[in-house]
């Protein structure tokens, strides 16, 4: 009976955001059209670096385009919207009504993000034709790329997601969090290999990077997507996501508990 | 003159009311380096692994990436309430600058002042300073003045393309998406050499969208480049006047559009 309950509102909140994403779907417009800003000048940039050369440490250039193209339009669709609204409705007081509703907090702003979504979608499917004009796309060498990819990107949304409400926790101790954010956004897209592969990077970084999970959000996907898994293998890549994801369940667990434990709502 | 001390007194009010919040103060200006360090983390792990970006080396890029960092830093200490225009139309707060003396457009500039900004001062002159070492500068007397007049004439070519842009809301009310989005272009393809881009491109970017002038031209011409570039060196070496011009453009535009304001009721 709770789950029928619980599945109503799932579908409701999914609904109203993929609305949202539709009403504002000028700025979601201008999101891409950065995205394909980005991938002209990284592919530009990474030509130059070639420099006529076919292959830098058994790296096709082509194959390099592919990864800067799909990870620079996977980023952009992850975005950690969710983030910026769990500030918002702290600070405004809003988050009152929030908790008091039956469905917990951490599952609305999942089915939130479920709805962004689906209603960007319209705008990805316009944008990647694009992409591909200004970058390079080509099809997975093979199915097992394919499958693993799609497979791989779920859960980077998933992580993607879970990272973000993090972040978005964070505001029920600081109520600020602007430059937090920043950080989050820049660090993390660093981190996430959108910009520069991790097979490019210097040792000591790599071995940094790979200690985080934001690789999980561009780097492991896209990896298995051009046919060179993060890991080596498909399975031990998807292994290493999991692995993430759940680790970051429960660390929300722990701070949900906490932020519920410190909210203290001034009238309204 | 009077003017100018006026205006001395409103920045000077503005920087007062913003260090009112320390802690807040810090973390903006941290943020603000963190955020174009990330980008030239990016040139760097380049460079360390290919040597090169379109035939520069390590040096002139940090050399470049920091003069347009710091050209970004003075548009965005001065200009930076041009990204606050639209609400200041919408809201009706422009019917105030204009039965004041002082001309709207300063009244606009002087609103507040974004402490970020000092983020990317600081980043960009020690990337300038660490570079000015290692990058094959001829540091004449007439080169530090000619760097610094640059510094100041890029920043004044992003303050041009903000208000011409920004002055088109007096018709459409609504342009700031448009003009962020261009902003993040001037921060994207600024910080490279011009010559890596396709012919089509590399004339937009000067002659449209004159970002190459912001770093590029006068970098090149403090590096002894300027036999690359596509245009005649005495142009690449005006880049500061251009900026100058530019502006002062700007302002005419922006008055003249003006005209077209129709104040939003109150």
């Amino acid at each position: 009976m709770t789950f029928a309950i619980h599945y109503a509102s799932w579908i409701e909140f999914i609904r109203a955001r993929i609305r949202v994403q539709y009403m504002y779907r000028f700025a979601v417009i201008m999101h891409f059209v950065l995205a394909a800003v980005t991938i002209y000048l990284l592919t530009l940039v990474w030509k130059s670096a070639y420099a006529g050369r076919t292959e830098v440490d058994g790296i096709p250039l082509q194959l390099m385009l592919v990864y800067l193209t799909i990870g620079n339009l996977q980023v952009r669709y992850l975005r950690p919207e969710i983030g910026y609204d769990i500030v918002e409705r702290v600070r405004e007081g809003k988050i009152g009504f929030d908790i008091s509703r039956p469905l917990s907090y951490p599952s609305q702003l999942v089915a939130t993000a479920a709805g962004d979504l689906i209603g960007m979608l319209p705008m990805v499917a316009l944008a990647i034709p694009v992409a591909g004009f200004l970058g390079e796309l080509a099809p997975p060498p093979n199915w097992q790329a394919g499958v693993g990819y799609i497979a791989s990107f779920l859960i980077a949304w998933l992580i993607a997601v879970e990272l973000a409400m993090i972040i978005g926790l964070v505001a029920f101790w600081t109520l600020e969090m602007t430059g937090f954010m920043m950080v989050y956004n820049l660090v993390g897209s660093f981190a996430t290999g959108a910009l520069v592969p991790l097979w490019f990077m210097p040792d000591l970084m790599r071995q940094f990077v790979q200690l985080l999970p934001f690789q999980s959000i561009v780097y492991v996907p896209v990896s298995i997507y051009i046919g060179l898994p993060a890991t080596g293998s498909i399975g031990t890549a998807l292994l290493l996501q999991v692995f993430w994801a759940v680790v970051l369940v429960f660390a929300i667990k722990l701070i949900w508990r906490r932020a519920l434990d410190r909210t203290v709502i001034q009238g309204g | 003159m009077q003017r100018l001390s006026l205006l001395g007194t409103l920045a000077g009010a503005s920087i007062r009311s913003e260090l009112q919040y320390r802690a807040n103060a810090f973390s903006s200006i941290l943020g603000g380096i963190l955020f174009q360090i990330t980008g030239f983390i990016v040139v760097w792990i380049i460079v360390a692994r290919f040597g090169q970006i379109g035939g520069w080396g390590l040096a002139e890029l940090t050399f470049l990436y920091g003069m347009r960092l710091t050209s970004h830093g003075i548009f965005y200490a001065c200009f930076s309430q041009m990204f606050e225009f639209d609400r200041v139309l919408i809201t009706g707060e422009f019917d105030r600058y204009l039965v004041r003396p002082m001309p709207p457009l300063m009244q606009l500039f002087t609103r507040k002042l974004r402490i970020n900004a000092f983020g990317d001062l600081i980043g960009g002159t020690a990337l300038v300073f660490a570079a000015s070492m290692a990058a094959p500068v001829d540091w004449s007397p007439l080169a530090v003045i000619y760097l610094i007049l640059a510094i100041i004439g890029g920043g004044l070519v992003e303050g041009a393309v903000q208000t011409s842009l920004g002055s088109l809301s007096f018709r459409f009310l609504n342009t700031l998406p448009v003009r962020s989005t261009v902003n993040e272009v001037f921060n994207l393809y600024g910080n490279y050499p011009n010559t890596i881009f396709p012919g089509a491109l590399r004339a937009t970017l000067t002659f449209v969208l004159p970002i190459a002038f912001v770093a590029f031209f006068p970098a090149s011409v403090l590096l002894n480049r300027t036999d690359e570039l596509s245009i005649p060196a005495w142009l690449a070496m005006a880049s500061p006047l251009i900026g100058v011009l530019l502006f002062v453009g700007a302002v005419r535009l922006f008055r003249l559009q003006s005209a077209q304001y129709q104040s939003s009721g109150n």
